[in-house]
């Protein structure tokens, strides 16, 4: 399975790279604690407004987050002009997209570990459905990341890309944060692991159906 | 170099005319059927008659959108520029019906709802398809050439109508308390429980308004044909032309 190989090894690169540089690891979680203070300053002292805030809050972090991320993977190589070369490599431009996507969901979940325990902790989130709490990440920042990922590639060389990336994802992606957000909700506050299963089955059928589609036509978005 | 000659707009073939001309005593006629002939309705009275104007425009947004996913495939397929003037044709339209259905959606939710907006599941799906829509245009506005522009639009053409089924989910199930297993895609009542006399009226006026969407498609497609034309002779001179110094 060289093309598993392909994929892991670009993750792999990029995810070093971003732990050498830091650049969007500082933005990002600078962005998040300001979006959870500022939040816990308009929503509190009130117990019950902090609490029915928490999912909201937790999601809005992460997607920060993951918009930074998913533009910062692209800006590193495209102005060393090493994007290029890494088209020219023989190898399927889908392990491209799905390398960097690995990269970008790896860096979504790890952030997504570290909000997780902080926003419960400032916002009164009960933690004891943690095990469907860490599936609920992972599937809503894969979500995420495939979106961002692609549409990162898309406006990558185009004039105005930082402000063109969160307006052309934010529809696409409404289904998603929808379903994170209700399903972290049902996990923290009522319990009802039943809806809260409807919801994550909602994020895994948009992961399946966006992996499909994306990953085939990642190929006419770097085409030059 | 010689100056290119001025060039003028081709004329409107005959057929395109009359169908134009037909389609819009066809909405007179829609508009005629929908305001006085109508009967007002139980519950809405008068209002109702905002509704043939907004589920109609609703309906052929939606075909536009799945138009310009198509011939945005199309294009991805077989690469002619024709089919990327198809694509933004049907995208404009598209545009443009939503831009009606939102607004119309506004207008009938105030009197009948008591709100310009109560994040009702159709008309937020009409408002995230705008968005999308818009964010066609934007990109499509950034890039110059002409081979990029059009790869790039039919991706975020196909990836708009992926959203769509999603979308249409989360919009339903942002409502109620949990999601249900089955959802109902006729559109809430609309085939079950109306009188025969508002459904047909409502089919007509849907016909009328698929007929406005096709004249002005052909139309557009005509004049982006003229254009797709005026490049390739820009750029390459008439045979033999002198080309002084």
């Amino acid at each position: 399975m060289t093309d598993l190989l392909y994929i892991t090894t670009l993750a792999r690169k990029d995810f070093l790279q971003e732990l050498r540089s830091k650049a969007a690891t500082v933005a990002t979680i600078f962005f998040a604690s300001t979006v959870l203070l500022i939040l816990a300053f308009a929503l509190g002292p009130s117990q019950a407004a902090l609490t029915n805030a928490a999912p909201g809050v937790l999601w809005v972090a992460l997607a920060f987050a993951g918009i930074i991320s998913a533009a910062q993977s692209y800006q590193n190589e495209l102005e060393e002009g090493a994007f290029e070369q890494l088209l020219m490599y023989p190898i399927p431009r889908a392990t491209i997209f799905l390398g960097k996507l690995l990269a970008n969901w790896l860096y979504m979940t790890v952030l997504g570990a570290l909000l997780l325990p902080t926003t419960a902790l400032f916002f009164k989130m009960d933690l004891s459905n943690w095990p469907w709490l860490v599936l609920t990440i992972l599937f809503g920042t894969l979500g995420f990341a495939l979106i961002a990922t692609f549409y990162a590639a898309l406006t990558s060389n185009l004039r105005a890309r930082e402000s063109l990336l969160p307006v052309l994802m934010f529809p696409v992606v409404v289904p998603i944060m929808l379903a994170a957000v209700r399903a972290t909700g049902e996990l923290t506050r009522s319990g009802n692991l039943g809806w809260a299963f409807d919801w994550l089955q909602l994020l895994i059928g948009f992961d399946l159906v966006y992996l499909v589609v994306c990953t085939a036509l990642f190929h006419f978005v770097t085409e030059s | 170099m010689q100056p290119s000659m001025t060039h003028s707009v081709p004329r409107q073939p005959g057929w395109l005319r009359a169908f134009g001309l037909m389609t819009l005593v066809l909405f007179a006629v829609g508009t005629v059927l929908a305001l006085i002939v109508s009967p007002p309705d139980v519950n809405q009275g008068d209002l109702i008659r905002i509704m043939y104007a907004h589920v109609s425009v609703v309906w052929v947004g939606f075909l536009a959108v799945l138009m310009a996913a198509v011939f945005g495939m199309l294009y991805l397929w077989r690469s002619k520029p024709v089919d990327d003037v198809w694509a933004v044709a049907s995208a404009e339209m598209a545009l443009v019906y939503f831009a009606l259905a939102v607004f119309g959606g506004m207008t009938y939710s105030k009197p009948t709802l008591g709100v310009f907006w109560d994040w009702d599941a159709r008309l937020t799906l009409t408002a995230l398809a705008f968005a999308l829509l818009v964010g066609y245009f934007v990109v499509r506005g950034l890039i110059d050439d002409p081979q990029q522009r059009a790869r790039v639009s039919a991706v975020v053409s196909i990836i708009i109508l992926a959203s769509l089924p999603f979308n249409w989910m989360a919009s339903e199930w942002f409502r109620s308390i949990h999601p249900s297993k089955s959802f109902d895609v006729t559109g809430g009542g609309i085939n079950d429980t109306m009188a025969p006399i508002f459904r047909w009226i409502l089919l007509f006026n849907v016909l009328v308004a698929a007929l406005i969407f096709v004249y002005f498609l052909l139309e557009r497609v005509r004049i982006g044909r003229a254009e797709l034309k005026l490049e390739t002779e820009d750029a390459a001179p008439a045979a033999g032309e002198v080309i002084r110094v």
